[in-house]
C-alpha cells in the first residue's frame, strides 16, 4: 500500500465519490419514477403484471457489459450511455417490490377506507402507498446496492464515467497498481454499506407504525 | 349526544352477479323497512346475501334491480363519497389504518370532511371516551398496539365520528372471543339508548340477532327475505318451517330472554309480620292456593318463608322460623334468568322487589309460563 499515493489523490477520492452517488442517484431516481408508473399499471390490470415483470427479469439477464456497449451504438459517449442500462437494470427490482407493497395492503383497509368515503387517489396517495413504504423502500435497497455496484463497471466507458470504478480500471491501466484500485474498490463497498444502512434508517423514520414500541417504552398496555 | 336518524327503505332489491343469466340473484326483491332510530338486524346462514344486502347501503356493491331509500331519497342519487362520508361503516376485520394513530383513525371522517385540526381532536377524545377507551392513553398508539376488543372499539368510534344518521355494521363482534363479544354487545346496547341511530346490523349468529335487533331480518339461502319483524313475533310465530329451524328448537328459551319479570302478571301472597298472632294469618293461608306465608319487615322488605305446617296454633310468628329466601327478582330481570335462580334454588316461586326492595308480589313456574303462552304483543 502506498498511502502518499492516496493522501496526494484525495481531492481525486472525493471527486469520484461524489461522481459515483450522483450517477447512482440518477439511475435511481428515474427508475423509481418509471417503475412506480408500471408498478401502478399492474397494480391496476393485473393481466398486465406478467409481461412487465418478464420483460423487467429479461433486461436484467443481460450482461452489463455488453448493454453499456451496445448503448455506446445508440448514445454515443453520453451520460445516457451509462444511465439508460442502469435505469433497465433497477425495473426488475423496483417493480416486484412495489407491487408487493400495494398487494400486502389488507384487503379489510381498502375495503373501510371505500366504505369512509375515501376516493380513488385519495386511497392510494393516503393510505396505501404509505402502508406499501416498508417493501417500497426495501426494493430501493436492492437496487441501490446493485447499481452502486454497476456504476464502478460504467468506468470501462472512459473517465467521465464509473465514479469509484475510474481508480481500479485506471490501476489496471496502470500495469495493476494496486494501491489505485483498492481506492476504487474500498470506497465503493463502504459506499454500498453506508447507503443500506441509510435507507434503513429512512425506512424506520417513515414508518414508526411498523416498528412498534418496545414492551417497557410504551404506555402500559391495558387489559381488553 | 343523540344526532340524527335516518329511516332506511329496501324495495324490491336484487342484486345478480351474472346480469346475463335470469336465475336467481344473490339477492332477490328484498323489500324491508327501518324506522329511525332503530337496529334491524340482517340475519341468516352463510351465502344468504345479507352482506351484500348491506354493502348496497353504502354502494359498495350496486343494486342490479330495485331501490334503497335513506330518508326516502334513493342512494344511486347521491354522490358516491358524500354518501359514504354519511354513513358509518363498521366491519368484522375492523380495517384500521395501520399507519396512523388511533386519534387519527378515530378523526379519519372528519378528516374528510375537511374539520380543522383542534376540532378533530376533540371530537377523537370524545369518541374514544365513549367506547371506554381512556384518550390520553390511547389517542398516540398505532393499531399493532390494541388488543381485538379494543380495535373492535376503536372500529365504532371512527364510525360514529361524523354523527351519521346511519350505521352499517357487517359481523362488528364477530373477531374477538365469546366474553369480549358480550360486553361490547352490552356496551354497544348501552351507547345506542343514547344514540338511537338507525342501524343495519348484519349476523349469522341468531342469538345475537335477537339480542341486539329490534327489527330481525331473517334470509335464506338465494337472498331472499323469510321474515321481518321483532325478535319475539319470530320465536312465536316463525313464518316458515326454515325460520323454525334457523331459531332453534330451543325457541321457546330463547323468548325466555326477550320477556321481563314486568311482563308477568305478579302475585299476591299473604304476609305478615314476625310478632303478628299466627291465628288469623293461618286461615288467610289455608285459603291461598300457595300455603305458604312470607314474612316481612316493618319497610314491606322480604325476610323469608313460613311453611303452613310450621306455623304456630296460635301466639306470635317468630321469625327464626322461617325457612329460606326465594331469589329476590326485580321488575327488569329476564324470565330466563328468573327461572335460572329458581330453578338454581329449588323453589317454587321467586319474590319481585322494587328498586327500594319492598315486596311487588310473587312469580311462579306457573305464572311465567302463562306470560309465556299469551299471544305476543
Amino acid at each position: 500500500m502506498d498511502w502518499g499515493w492516496i493522501l496526494d489523490h484525495l481531492d481525486d477520492l472525493a471527486f469520484r465519490t461524489a461522481q459515483h452517488l450522483y450517477l447512482t442517484a440518477i439511475a435511481l431516481a428515474i427508475g423509481l419514477a418509471i417503475s412506480f408508473a408500471l408498478a401502478l399499471l399492474a397494480v391496476r390490470r393485473r393481466s398486465l403484471y406478467p409481461p412487465i415483470a418478464g420483460l423487467a427479469s429479461i433486461v436484467f439477464t443481460i450482461p452489463s457489459l455488453a448493454l453499456f456497449a451496445a448503448f455506446v451504438s445508440i448514445t454515443g459517449i453520453s451520460v445516457w450511455t451509462a444511465e439508460i442500462p442502469l435505469i433497465l437494470y433497477t425495473f426488475v427490482m423496483y417493480v416486484r417490490n412495489i407491487v408487493a407493497g400495494f398487494d400486502s395492503v389488507p384487503p379489510e383497509v381498502r375495503e373501510a377506507a371505500d366504505g369512509m368515503g375515501y376516493g380513488r387517489l385519495a386511497r392510494l396517495w393516503r393510505i396505501e402507498l404509505p402502508l406499501a413504504v416498508p417493501l417500497i423502500i426495501a426494493g430501493i435497497r436492492v437496487a441501490a446496492v446493485s447499481t452502486i455496484g454497476l456504476v464502478t463497471i460504467t468506468g470501462i466507458l472512459g473517465d467521465r464515467f464509473g465514479g469509484l470504478g475510474f481508480f481500479i480500471f485506471e490501476g489496471i491501466a496502470r500495469g495493476y497498481f494496486a494501491t489505485e484500485m483498492l481506492l476504487g474498490a474500498v470506497p465503493s463497498i463502504v459506499l454500498a454499506l453506508l447507503v443500506d444502512r441509510a435507507l434503513v434508517l429512512l425506512q424506520r423514520r417513515l414508518t414508526p407504525w411498523a416498528h412498534p414500541a418496545r414492551p417497557g417504552s410504551a404506555p402500559e398496555p391495558a387489559a381488553a | 349526544m343523540s344526532g340524527p336518524a335516518a329511516t332506511v327503505e329496501f324495495q324490491d332489491v336484487t342484486k345478480r352477479y351474472d346480469p346475463g343469466t335470469q336465475g336467481p340473484g344473490a339477492v332477490n326483491d328484498l323489500s324491508f323497512a327501518v324506522p329511525a332510530g332503530r337496529i334491524c338486524v340482517l340475519v341468516g346462514p352463510s351465502g344468504c346475501g345479507k352482506t351484500t344486502s348491506l354493502k348496497m347501503v353504502n354502494r359498495l356493491i350496486e343494486p342490479t334491480a330495485g331501490r334503497i331509500l335513506l330518508d326516502g331519497v334513493d342512494v344511486t342519487s347521491r354522490e358516491l363519497t358524500e354518501l359514504r362520508r354519511g354513513i358509518g361503516y363498521v366491519i368484522q376485520q375492523v380495517g384500521l389504518f395501520p399507519h396512523q394513530t388511533i386519534g387519527q383513525n378515530v378523526a379519519v371522517v372528519p378528516r374528510l370532511l375537511g374539520w380543522d385540526a383542534g376540532r378533530r381532536r376533540e371530537r377523537a377524545d370524545e369518541l374514544l371516551g365513549l367506547v371506554g377507551l381512556e384518550p390520553a392513553r390511547y389517542r398516540d398508539r398505532f393499531p399493532s398496539q390494541l388488543s381485538g376488543g379494543e380495535r373492535q372499539r376503536v372500529g365504532v368510534a371512527r364510525a360514529l365520528a361524523a354523527d351519521p344518521p346511519l350505521m352499517l355494521m357487517d359481523e362488528p363482534f364477530g373477531a374477538v372471543d365469546p366474553i369480549v363479544r358480550e360486553r361490547l354487545q352490552n356496551e354497544f346496547l348501552r351507547l345506542q339508548e343514547h344514540l338511537a341511530k338507525t342501524i343495519l346490523f348484519v349476523t349469522h349468529d341468531i342469538d345475537e340477532a335477537i339480542k341486539m335487533g329490534d327489527l330481525v331480518a331473517v334470509m335464506q339461502a338465494g337472498g331472499r327475505l323469510a321474515q321481518f319483524g321483532p325478535p319475539d313475533d319470530l320465536l312465536a310465530h316463525p313464518a316458515s318451517d326454515f325460520v323454525a329451524r334457523f331459531v332453534g328448537s330451543d325457541r321457546g328459551l330463547k323468548r325466555l330472554s326477550l320477556s321481563r319479570i314486568r311482563d308477568v302478571q305478579l302475585q299476591a301472597v299473604p304476609t305478615a309480620r314476625p310478632g303478628d298472632p299466627a291465628a288469623p294469618v293461618r286461615q288467610a293461608v289455608q285459603a291461598d292456593p300457595f300455603p305458604y306465608l312470607l314474612l316481612v319487615d316493618e319497610a314491606n322488605h322480604p325476610l323469608g318463608w313460613l311453611d303452613e305446617a310450621d306455623l304456630p296454633a296460635d301466639g306470635p310468628l317468630d321469625a327464626e322460623e322461617a325457612i329460606a329466601m326465594s331469589p329476590l327478582l326485580n321488575p327488569e330481570t329476564t324470565l330466563k334468568d328468573a327461572l335460572a335462580m329458581m330453578v338454581e334454588a329449588d323453589v317454587q316461586a321467586g319474590v319481585v322487589v322494587d328498586g327500594t326492595g319492598s315486596l311487588l308480589g310473587i312469580v311462579t313456574f306457573e305464572s311465567i309460563g302463562q306470560a309465556q303462552r299469551a299471544p305476543a304483543a
